[in-house]
């Protein structure tokens, strides 16, 4: 008698009594009838919960022999029993599992306490586990306090100066090859600046960076920030009025089109109904037709045209030979000339490069730093780098007191920037989160079965 | 016909690799890789035609040399990645199949090296790459302090964790321990981003900015892992180059530190710098910093007087290894000695370009505030402060007792403090009158009220005897290596500006920080004069007899403003020595040319050519500047007329904008000049 039943069905594996035989494949995969095994097992823990399998029980617990006979038979009156008390005289012989929470085993103090698990891994721990995992790990390299001069060996890509002890010809272990450095790594990474020239780390501050500036310098920046700005907005709104314009035109273009082909098919509607005879407003069933009569095509070309065609292509390459060769002609002519040209022009450029590094010899680096630099137009990498703050203290906020100074500016952004500027790194746009699985919910469908 | 080759077998194509491609090539995940290039310094490059590298594909990627990434292959630190990689896939492996344990086991192996027998890994031998010399890393050293400082000044977060923040500071207080022992600091800026500093580390300039107290905001768009990964680098960086510095002066690396002093936020005075050898340590090797608490103090010329003799006698015993026992930073100051005198560059021809002249840090720059014993008011920001006095010799400092451990002393009142740094306004007070009599009473009552910031003087209650600035005053003294008129710099006073050190002054454009006389052109100064002469006739004919020296008082008085002011340059001394001898020579011309217009006068009699001598003078003084300009405006014409046509244009350009910016220098200088002349004028009449 099983206690807990199912809400629904009768708890009990489908089966298929008719089964006339198993043979064949299919037979096989049938539902077994073992309805008997199951009763048997269900007799078995009836046994089990009334006091133990009869079967198995000694014949003393079960029997015993009665000689003398029982007196309070017949003095007992029958009386049934209350239906309660039966209830509760089902009791089951089995005892319950208990359900008390027993504490640790204690031990005299001698021995140790024998814990029940020791691999016990706890909720925290187990979710830095999963991390860990997930690849999020520890930097791999350990700072220590430096407590050699690392510059005082001589280079690691030295030769080493001690030759072996063994002569050459009998060492047979060849010597350790160590991988050279290529020479590409020494190349200098790209400036991001538009003159191409790199930009130092720190930049020298000008006047107009102090906290009490002068004033001559002070206004001349708050003039061209301000200028800059101005350009940046007229930038934005001239962008936004040229987007209006656009979708204005689209707009416009698109109603007329469809103007275009209402009137057409209302045209071509009216023609064929003038041409039935009889006129009548335009119907929805016949658009279908009108479309397609209203496209043109494009006939096959014949062979005359082809060869027209042919004509006229292998003249043109002709003429457009001849004329080449006529200028070669006349350049073979004047070869020492043009020979002379070059070399002027050679000389020039020369020239113009040897005056540019004389008049700046010193510029292979930017004067001014990452937050001011002039940026080229390619970018390295696929996202955009991002915008310099504006360090520029407004009017107003200056103050001449260092102590009511305001800092302006987020040095950590123009570190990080620098950086980029640099060429140090590629920018990447910074994903805030993981890109998570899209995960729907629904109910179990077992929320309807209930029963009343 | 050439060789038939296959398409992407040479060239850019060779030559490149993207970036996945590499990350599948090392085997390593794209965090990983990206810290490996970083350390191994492995920039993005950029092929001259894409569409070859990237072998048609359209997409953008970031290339890579692969001659570098084949490099890196080599590379020590990739196995310690590659560990974690296959350690990552055992634990989630173990975890997939619920074996919480053995994941657990996993993990705590693989973080025990020394139990494991597992080597760590660090930087150094890619510091070594990376900076063959010690030069080298010098160079680099800009990035890396403003870095490190920067990072010394964050907020702890998971992604910057406190043992972080922590080691970066300790590293930059040991930096600055070097910079105030060898006396390398050059020059300082009070920017409104934050404190620029310049050093001369051997013979190398680096400059680094240094943000304000509790002023960094954490932004967003920063990525912090790659942020971590630099600093990690730059910490192993700096502590060689400390490491390197700090034996080149002698002293034992790293120094005692005092987590207890460093808790009371002593910053500097947490560290006890010891010397190297051992043998010396008892008797001058513990060099400490002890912000004036020695029992005695020491003339320093004294000191150094004796460490002659010493050294000397050393010498003479034939001890070398005694000799080098000696205080390494005193031993270098006192071989130096001699060599003194560095060249002067001056400009080879009259009208050149001026030239940067040597910052040297002579004992006298370095020994800028010796004589002085500072007070910083708690209003003032002490670190940079503190920082800044001791690099420029300053032995005594004595600060509030909110701002932290380690003062010379934290009573106002102390009778040896001699400068006082006051950063507050002047206080309007009502009761102006018993501040001065009973303030001292007044101001113990009100320390006992508010002992926390133990202020114990009143209200605008000043010490006689010393002298109180505001904090600019330091930075000005120190990037012109001169103390600095205190009066200007007074609490309440209007600050003059602080100008850039770093700005270098262009030939002809306006400085404001040479008098006028120096840089104004020769026509400036002929029609300044001009006016001058209109002015003082004027003045003849209107007044009297007195007006005859106004000129000459005039030219006086500016001097004299100008030496208050610029006091100090010896050159400009110099120069105005010079100019003060014309004054007057001019002087006496103008007085007798005077005497004899006041004979004329007497005598009725028209003047004959005398008066008109200086005029002519000045007259033929123009003409030459003209016939000079239009001589060599023909001569440039005639240079012009040889260069080829881009040249030309060139070369018009450059004059045009050179045109316009002595244009508005002149304009400067005319405004300055007029401002002059009408102090001048007040003065006078006063």
């Amino acid at each position: 008698m099983a206690v807990l039943n199912p809400l629904s069905g009768d708890g009990e594996a489908p089966q298929q009594y008719k089964q006339p035989s198993r043979k064949g494949k299919k037979a096989w995969r049938k539902n077994v009838d073992v309805s008997d095994i199951q009763k048997g097992l269900d007799a078995l823990n009836e046994e089990i919960i009334r006091g133990g399998v009869i079967a198995e029980k000694a014949s003393a617990d079960l029997f015993t022999i009665d000689t003398v006979g029982d007196a309070s038979v017949t003095k007992k009156r029958t009386t049934k029993a209350l239906r309660s008390d039966e209830i509760i005289a089902q009791r089951s012989a089995v005892s319950a599992v208990p359900l008390r929470k027993r504490p640790a085993k204690t031990s005299d103090g001698l021995l140790p306490v024998k814990r029940q698990r020791k691999d016990w891994v706890s909720h925290a721990e187990l979710a830095r586990l999963r991390k860990v995992a997930d690849g999020e790990h520890d930097s791999p390299i350990t700072v220590k306090d430096a407590s050699y001069d690392i510059w005082a060996t001589p280079a690691p890509d030295a030769a080493p100066v001690v030759k072996a002890a063994v002569p050459e010809e009998h060492n047979f272990i060849p010597a350790e090859v160590k991988p050279k450095p290529p020479k590409t790594l020494r190349h200098k990474p790209i400036s991001l600046a538009a003159s191409g020239k790199s930009v130092p780390a720190v930049a020298k501050p000008t006047g107009s960076y102090s906290y009490n500036p002068l004033f001559d310098d002070y206004a001349a920046r708050l003039q061209a920030e301000s200028d800059k700005a101005v350009e940046e907005e007229q930038k934005r709104l001239a962008h936004e009025e040229a987007d209006r314009l656009k979708a204005e035109a689209t707009a416009r273009s698109a109603a007329e089109a469809d103007a275009a082909e209402a009137r057409a098919e209302m045209s071509e509607w009216d023609e064929d109904s003038a041409w039935e005879g009889f006129e009548t407003e335009a119907d929805d069933d016949e658009e279908g037709n009108g479309k397609v009569s209203a496209r043109k095509i494009a006939k096959r070309k014949t062979t005359v045209q082809r060869n027209r065609t042919k004509r006229r292509k292998a003249d043109e390459g002709r003429l457009k030979h001849m004329a080449a060769m006529k200028k070669r002609d006349e350049q073979v002519k004047r070869i020492r000339e043009i020979a002379a040209e070059v070399a002027e022009r050679e000389a020039h450029r020369a020239a113009l490069v040897q005056a540019k590094s004389a008049a700046g010899s010193d510029e292979s680096e930017e004067d001014v730093g990452a937050s001011e630099v002039q940026l080229r137009r390619k970018k390295l990498g696929r996202a955009k780098l991002p915008e310099g703050d504006l360090e520029l203290v407004l009017p107003d906020e200056l103050e001449d007191s260092l102590r009511r100074l305001r800092p302006e500016g987020n040095l950590l952004k123009d570190r990080y920037r620098s950086l980029l500027v640099r060429g140090r790194l590629e920018h990447r746009r910074r994903l805030p989160f993981k890109k998570m699985a899209n995960v729907r919910w629904t109910e179990k469908w077992s929320f309807k079965d209930f029963r009343i | 016909m050439g060789r038939l080759r296959k398409k992407g077998q040479a060239g850019a194509a060779k030559n490149y690799i993207t970036r996945t491609q590499a990350v599948k090539k090392l085997q390593i995940s794209l965090p990983d890789f990206r810290k490996l290039c970083i350390w191994k310094g492995i920039y993005p490059r950029e092929p001259r035609n894409r569409k070859k590298a990237n072998k048609s594909a359209t997409s953008t990627t970031t290339f890579y040399y692969t001659k570098d990434i084949q490099y890196l292959l080599h590379e020590p630190l990739i196995q310690k990645f590659r560990e974690q990689k296959a350690l990552e896939k055992k634990i989630s492996r173990a975890l997939g199949r619920g074996d919480v344990g053995n994941a657990k086991r996993l993990e705590s192996n693989a973080t025990r090296p020394e139990t494991t027998g597992k080597p760590t890994y660090t930087l150094d031998h890619v510091i070594r790459e990376r900076y063959p010399t010690f030069n080298d890393a010098l160079r680099d050293l800009d990035d890396c302090l403003s870095m490190l400082f920067l990072f010394a000044n964050l907020p702890s977060t998971s992604t910057v964790p406190a043992s972080m923040i922590a080691r970066c500071e300790r590293l930059c207080l040991e930096f600055q321990h070097y910079l105030i022992v060898s006396k390398s600091l050059t020059k300082s800026f009070l920017s409104i981003k934050g404190i620029y500093y310049q050093a001369n580390i051997q013979g190398e300039d680096v400059l680094w900015l240094v943000p304000y107290k509790f002023n960094q905001r954490i932004v967003g768009d920063i990525d912090f892992r790659i942020m971590g990964t630099f600093v990690e680098f730059y910490m192993t960086l700096l502590g060689f180059v400390n490491f390197r510095l700090y034996t080149s002066v002698g002293l034992k690396y790293p120094p005692k530190f005092d987590q207890a002093k460093d808790e009371q936020s002593a910053e500097l005075n947490a560290f006890t710098l010891e010397g190297q050898n051992l043998v010396s340590n008892g008797e001058d090797g513990q060099e400490q910093l002890t912000n004036g608490e020695a029992e005695h103090q020491v003339d320093p010329e004294t000191q150094a007087a004796v460490d002659k003799v010493v050294q000397k006698l050393k010498g003479a015993e034939d001890e070398p290894s005694a000799a080098a026992a000696e205080n390494g930073a005193e031993a270098e100051a006192d071989g130096e000695a001699p060599s003194h005198a560095i060249d002067k560059f001056e400009p080879a021809a009259p009208g050149g370009d001026v030239l940067t002249q040597l910052d040297y840090s002579g004992s006298d720059a370095a020994n800028l505030f010796a004589n002085c014993t500072f007070f910083l008011s708690r209003e003032t920001p002490r670190h940079p402060l503190e920082f800044l006095l001791r690099s420029f010799g300053c032995k005594r400092i004595g600060w509030d007792a909110v701002l932290g451990e380690g003062a010379f002393t934290t009573d106002e009142r102390d009778p040896s403090i001699t400068h006082q740094v006051v950063d507050r306004p002047v206080v309007q007070t009502t009761a102006e009158g018993e501040g001065e009599g009973e303030g001292e009473g007044e101001g113990e009552s009100k320390g006992a009220q508010d002992n926390q910031t133990s202020q114990k003087l009143g209200p605008n209650q000043r010490i006689p005897g010393r002298i109180y600035v505001q904090p600019q005053w330091v930075w000005d003294s120190v990037n012109d290596g001169e103390l600095k008129r205190p009066d200007l710099y007074a609490p309440g006073a209007q600050l003059p500006p602080h100008l850039s050190p770093f700005v270098q002054p262009v030939q002809g454009q306006y400085d404001p920080t040479v008098p006028l006389e120096e840089q104004e052109t020769e026509g400036e100064a002929l029609a300044e004069s001009d006016e001058e002469m209109e002015d003082a006739n004027g003045g003849a004919e209107a007044a009297d007899m007195d007006v005859a020296g106004s000129d000459a008082e005039e030219d006086e008085e500016d001097e004299d403003e100008e030496d208050d002011s610029f006091g100090g340059f010896d050159e400009d001394e110099k120069k105005e020595g010079e100019q003060g001898e014309e004054v007057g020579s001019d002087d006496d011309d103008e007085a007798a040319q005077r005497q004899i217009e006041l004979e004329a006068e007497l005598t009725g009699r028209p003047m004959k050519e005398k008066p008109n001598k200086a005029k002519s003078k000045k007259e033929e003084a123009r003409k030459a500047l003209a016939k000079k300009a239009a001589e060599e405006a023909e001569e440039h014409e005639r240079a012009k007329g040889m260069l080829s046509k881009k040249k030309r244009k060139l070369y018009e350009q450059m004059i045009y904008s050179n045109n316009k910016k002595s244009a508005e220098a002149e304009k400067l200088r005319e405004k300055r000049r007029r401002i002059e002349k009408q102090a001048a004028k007040t003065k006078g009449k006063v």
